[in-house]
């Protein structure tokens, strides 16, 4: 079952359409990025998820449920743009959450203690909001989101103004999440952390998606490169795109900047090489980035918007 | 509805933590307590000093006493009355005139207590039937004090009268007591009409009247001799004034002073609607607009639905209006009790509308309808805000357009007037819950009752939908204020469903 599953959804606000005719599904228990520039769509799907915004046209199932606020109990969310009642106390404010996803009074309040230790705010939970460090209330706002061992966990660009140390607990609370079996999207355009994190991608720009699938899948959108210390060039190899030399010769080795056609593997090139008794003093596969990936989908322009 | 209910409790825990609710919930009954303390230091319940030169031989000053004397008795009579009325004691004397209450008394009336004995043989006869918790009678001071005209003003000419009088009017010496008045009726007065009265300060018009109307009775008396009438047949006609038969309703029937305390709960619950309505309204919008400036709305949005979020701010924010009024009539009660009936004797006649059944329903009704009305525009405010500097330059004419027509409509109400004005606030939905209620002491129309309510209703039905599609639209949306047709687009789209 999907966790999340968007079939042919248009949302337009106005003269401004911001999803166009997207379709993707979010396998059960993966950690799903969601990757694009400001402005691809990924916080109007997200809303559209949670039924905050409703689509204009297209169909969305959440949990294998129309989207909705009874859903609220599996569901947590984490918003890009964060704020906190300043004048409650960190664990009123996790308990209140807690209570809104349909929790108990009680079990809110003694899962909001068991996170707030974790989190290193123990001594904190009757500290009102406004008395907290910024940091320390991210860490709250993050507790309020996982208080109801939600099922599906959505996090809207969840790195953007956090400290290294808070980006690291939310790294950890991912993976912990994800290992519980949640399913996590979370969207972002910083591309380390979705190296890191997801096992599927899903590129937008313009809110049309432009990639979905796994990292692996999406390295190989772009043609290898290899760097490969050789006597002679590589050039007429099958499969080799263009080979350029790359610094001076020294006693006749000279290190070569070689392109693959795309999809061809690094394996068939060295493969051939034996067989063509070409001697080589090394062959690195040096990998497409995702950022490589990102910008040859999207464009330049797009990545920087 | 468990959702609305987490958010109401967590609206209401909101406001009532804040300081300036507790401030606001105190001042009140403080007011109200320090009000009467206030006004016995602020009040002057001394007698006026008056001194009569009066060079006529003496029957003018004698004249003027006279009927001082007959308006303060006239005074004490009304007095008296009330605190028997109120303490039921009419038994003591039912033929007294202090028996009979709510009605003029007339000179055979001051008659009568002047001959049964004056205020002392009355307080005798109430004390042999009287409880020993009944507090004691004050009687009503004089209104005058007539000051035997020194002699070294009284032999000075008439001309050097007013230079001296000052001394009088106001001493040198700090500790002398001061004279108000110093009335000079001359020699000649009869053949010349001219009196001279030189005061403390801006004479009081009663005096003023008291002092005319018995000059004038007497001139014409002296025209009259003059005209070749006996003095007899002179003095007779001088004193003819018709006899007066006033008779005043009973309560409920249009007297009033009474109609006054009847409509005292209603108007009552008026003003606290209206200070209640304010002060919780501004709170909610204070909320409101931190949850937009938090940022932390799209969170909320998350679990639960615009719809949802707004009742729930609405159903916190009548608790807390709701809680104040409680705990305002809770330190009613609380004086009541500690003041040992005074206070509930003095509100008792305020009770009577609740007598009725139905006078109770449309107090509640218009009550809570007034409340719902009005706390969803402030909800709208909030809504559309982004900050409370934004939100003031909604609030401001919201304010304005609510209080100033209910604050003429409270002094209308109390001056007994019900003209065109408040016909139209009645049917105006967002002042119908105030004039209704504050009408109800004073007498409405019972169609009127239900026709305004009925419209309330569908008023209220309405800004509800209306409301709900603009707090629904406006939440996530950012930028500039939206103007009129912004606002008419949002609702337009609130009602959409994507």
């Amino acid at each position: 079952m999907s966790a999340l599953s968007v079939e042919n959804v248009t949302k337009r606000f106005d003269r401004t359409l911001a999803v166009d005719e997207l379709t993707f599904a979010v396998p059960d228990g993966q950690v799903f990025g969601f990757l694009g520039g400001n402005g691809a769509g990924k916080t109007t799907t997200l809303r559209m998820a949670l039924d905050i915004i409703r689509p204009t046209a297209g169909r969305l199932t959440v949990l294998g449920r129309a989207p909705g606020r009874e859903n609220a109990p599996d569901i947590g969310f984490l918003p890009e743009e964060r704020g906190l009642y300043r004048n409650m106390t960190a664990l009123d404010t996790i308990v209140y959450f807690g209570r809104l996803k349909g929790m108990t009074s009680n079990d809110a309040r003694t899962e909001g203690l068991v996170l707030l230790d974790r989190f290193g705010l123990g001594d904190n939970a009757r500290s009102t909001i406004d008395k907290l460090s910024k940091g320390m209330a991210q860490k709250v706002q993050l507790a309020t989101a996982v208080v109801n061992r939600p099922k599906l966990l959505i996090l809207d660009e969840p790195f953007s103004g956090l400290d290294p140390v808070n980006q690291n607990l939310l790294e950890d609370e991912i993976r912990r999440a994800s290992a519980n079996g949640t399913t996590v999207i979370f969207s972002t355009h910083v591309m380390q952390h979705a190296e890191r994190l997801c096992e599927k991608l899903l590129l937008l720009a313009r809110g049309r998606k432009k990639f979905e699938g796994t990292l692996d899948e999406a390295r190989a959108q772009l043609p290898a490169r290899l760097s490969v210390m050789a006597k002679q060039p590589l050039n007429a190899l099958p499969g080799v795109k263009s080979c350029e030399p790359v610094g001076p010769t020294r006693d006749g080795w000279q290190e070569w900047d070689v392109q693959l056609e795309p999809g061809v593997p690094a394996g068939d090139v060295l493969e051939a090489c034996t067989e063509r008794s070409i001697p080589l003093r090394r062959f690195d596969e040096r990998r497409a980035s995702l950022h490589d990936v990102f910008l040859q989908m999207v464009g330049p322009a797009e990545a920087r918007a | 509805m468990k959702n609305i209910l987490i958010v109401a409790a967590r609206e209401f825990r909101q406001i009532t933590a804040m300081r300036s609710f507790w401030m606001t919930l105190l001042i009140l009954p403080l007011a109200l307590s320090l009000g009467p303390i206030a006004q016995r230091f602020l009040s002057d319940d001394s007698s006026d000093r008056v001194i009569v030169i009066d060079r006529t031989g003496g029957a003018e000053a004698r004249s003027i006493e006279q009927r001082f004397a007959a308006d303060d008795d006239r005074r004490q009579l009304q007095k008296l009355s009330r605190f028997v009325q109120r303490h039921k004691l009419e038994k003591a004397d039912p033929a007294a005139p202090w028996a009979s209450h709510d009605r003029w008394y007339t000179a055979a009336d001051i008659a009568q207590f002047r001959a049964s004995g004056g205020v002392k043989a009355a307080l005798a006869r109430i004390d042999r039937v009287k409880s020993s918790e009944t507090p004691d009678y004050e009687p009503a001071k004089p209104s005058y004090e007539m000051i035997a005209t020194p002699p070294e003003l009284s032999k000075l000419p008439d001309d050097r009268i007013g230079n001296a009088a000052q001394a009088y009017l106001k001493p040198a010496d700090d500790k002398a007591k001061p004279v108000d008045y110093v009335l000079l009726i001359p020699r000649d007065f009869g053949a010349s009409p001219v009196v001279q009265l030189w005061a403390r300060s801006e004479a009081r018009p009663s005096f003023v009247t008291a002092v005319q109307d018995v000059l004038t009775r007497d001139l014409r008396s002296r025209f009259l001799e003059s005209q070749g009438v006996s003095p007899q047949a002179a003095q007779a006609a001088s004193v003819i004034a018709p006899a007066l038969s006033i008779s005043s309703p009973p309560p409920g029937g249009g007297a009033r002073e009474a109609m006054l305390v009847r409509s005292i709960l209603p108007l009552a619950a008026s003003y606290l609607l209206m200070m209640s309505l304010m002060l919780s309204g501004s709170w909610m919008l204070q909320g409101t607009v931190e949850e937009r400036s938090n940022k932390l709305l799209e969170t909320v949005l998350a679990c639960v639905s615009p719809e949802e979020l707004m009742y729930g701010k609405l159903l916190g924010t009548i608790g807390v209006g709701l809680s104040m009024i409680l705990a305002w009539t809770a330190c009613g009660a609380i004086a009541g009790y500690a003041t040992h009936g005074v206070i509930a004797d003095l509100i008792r006649p305020a009770l009577a509308p609740l007598t009725a059944p139905g006078t109770i329903i449309a107090m509640i009704y218009f009550f809570l309808a007034g409340y719902i009305a009005i706390s969803v525009l402030f909800l709208a405010i909030g809504g559309m805000s982004d900050s409370m500097r934004e939100a003031q330059g909604y609030l401001m004419p919201v304010m304005l357009a609510i209080l100033m027509p209910v604050t003429f409509l409270l002094q209308a109400i109390v001056a007994g007037r019900t003209g065109i004005l408040v016909e139209v606030l009645t049917w105006v939905p967002l002042w119908t819950p105030f004039t209704v209620l504050a009408r109800l002491g004073m007498g409405i129309p019972t169609w009127e009752v239900i026709g305004s309510g009925l419209l309330l209703a569908v008023f209220t039905a309405a800004s509800l939908v209306l409301v709900a599609r603009l707090f629904r639209a406006s939440l996530l949306a950012q930028g500039q204020r939206p103007n009129l047709a912004e606002v008419i687009a949002r609702v337009r789209r609130g009602g959409e469903a994507g």
